[in-house]
């Protein structure tokens, strides 16, 4: 994906991640934020939540990989996300983005990202800039 | 009597309150990369000299205190996320030692329907060990003013 070949409206195409416990214990110890709460139902539900919850910082992590899908070799310049509802860990999230906005003179695009929940609740919701060839 | 927002922005605003060092390592971008399925081989092959941390990696190294000692109780309670954003300013390389130096960015009010509320910005400026500026973090505290 070129600069060139981007419109302002385009729609990403989806990306439905992998949030399994496996995937998000593999992505929690990279992080070193290894808490229970992030891959123990139980201890998540003692703390008053649904489930095991995914972290934000994984949920910016696969909007950007779906980014990357889009625009192999992009340069994400920013991710700004707000986290609205918990997403919770084996479920079947679905991420989507489109362009808002491009700027010629930076070839960068600004996207609208999401992330929504299988029952279509957005979960996190942010915008990103991308600079493309 | 509070202090107000302007008075905290006045005395906190731009002032830096901690700094951590960390050590890039490998395998964690790997398996951070991995995690999230990334397929652009930047992220996921070693091998290649462009190899490097995924985006938003910075976001992880987060030790730090989110306010300062001393910081004025603005609004009630410890407050709620509001979110975050990252800025990647340069790659982040295995091995790098990267500084992070944290401190309020900003501080403001919002009024809605469910009355006024105060965001509190703490940020993180990340450097590399050549002095290079390579990511800011800034994760938003939200505070009902009532």
């Amino acid at each position: 994906m070129r600069f060139e070949d981007v419109e302002l409206g385009d729609e990403l195409p989806e990306r439905h991640p992998d949030v399994s416990l496996e995937r998000v214990r593999t992505f929690v110890r990279a992080g070193h934020h290894d808490f229970p709460r992030f891959t123990d139902h139980e201890v998540a539900k003692r703390e008053g939540l649904p489930g095991a919850v995914v972290p934000g910082i994984m949920s910016q992590a696969l909007l950007s990989a779906m980014i990357h899908d889009w625009a192999p070799g992009s340069r994400i310049r920013s991710l700004d996300t707000v986290f609205r509802t918990p997403m919770i860990v084996g479920t079947k999230p679905t991420c989507r983005a489109a362009v808002t906005d491009v700027d010629d003179d930076a070839r960068t695009v600004e996207l609208d990202i999401t992330m929504t929940t299988e029952d279509g609740v957005t979960s996190v919701l942010g915008t990103a800039v991308v600079e493309l060839d | 009597m509070g202090v107000t927002i302007e008075e905290a922005r006045a005395d906190w605003v731009g002032v830096e309150f901690e700094t951590a060092q960390y050590t890039i390592e490998e395998a964690d971008l790997l398996d951070w990369a991995t995690s999230v399925e990334e397929a652009d081989p930047r992220f996921v092959d070693p091998t290649r000299d462009d190899f490097q941390a995924h985006p938003t990696y910075t976001a992880s190294l987060t030790s730090f205190r989110m306010l300062p000692d001393g910081f004025p109780e603005l609004g009630n309670g410890r407050g709620i996320d509001g979110g975050k954003a990252v800025t990647s300013l340069a790659p982040v390389r295995p091995g790098d030692v990267l500084t992070g130096h944290s401190l309020i960015a900003d501080i403001y009010a919002k009024t809605g329907r469910s009355g006024t509320m105060i965001f509190i910005v703490h940020r993180v400026n990340f450097e590399n060990q050549r002095g290079e500026q390579v990511s800011t973090v800034d994760s938003r505290i939200i505070r009902n003013s009532d």
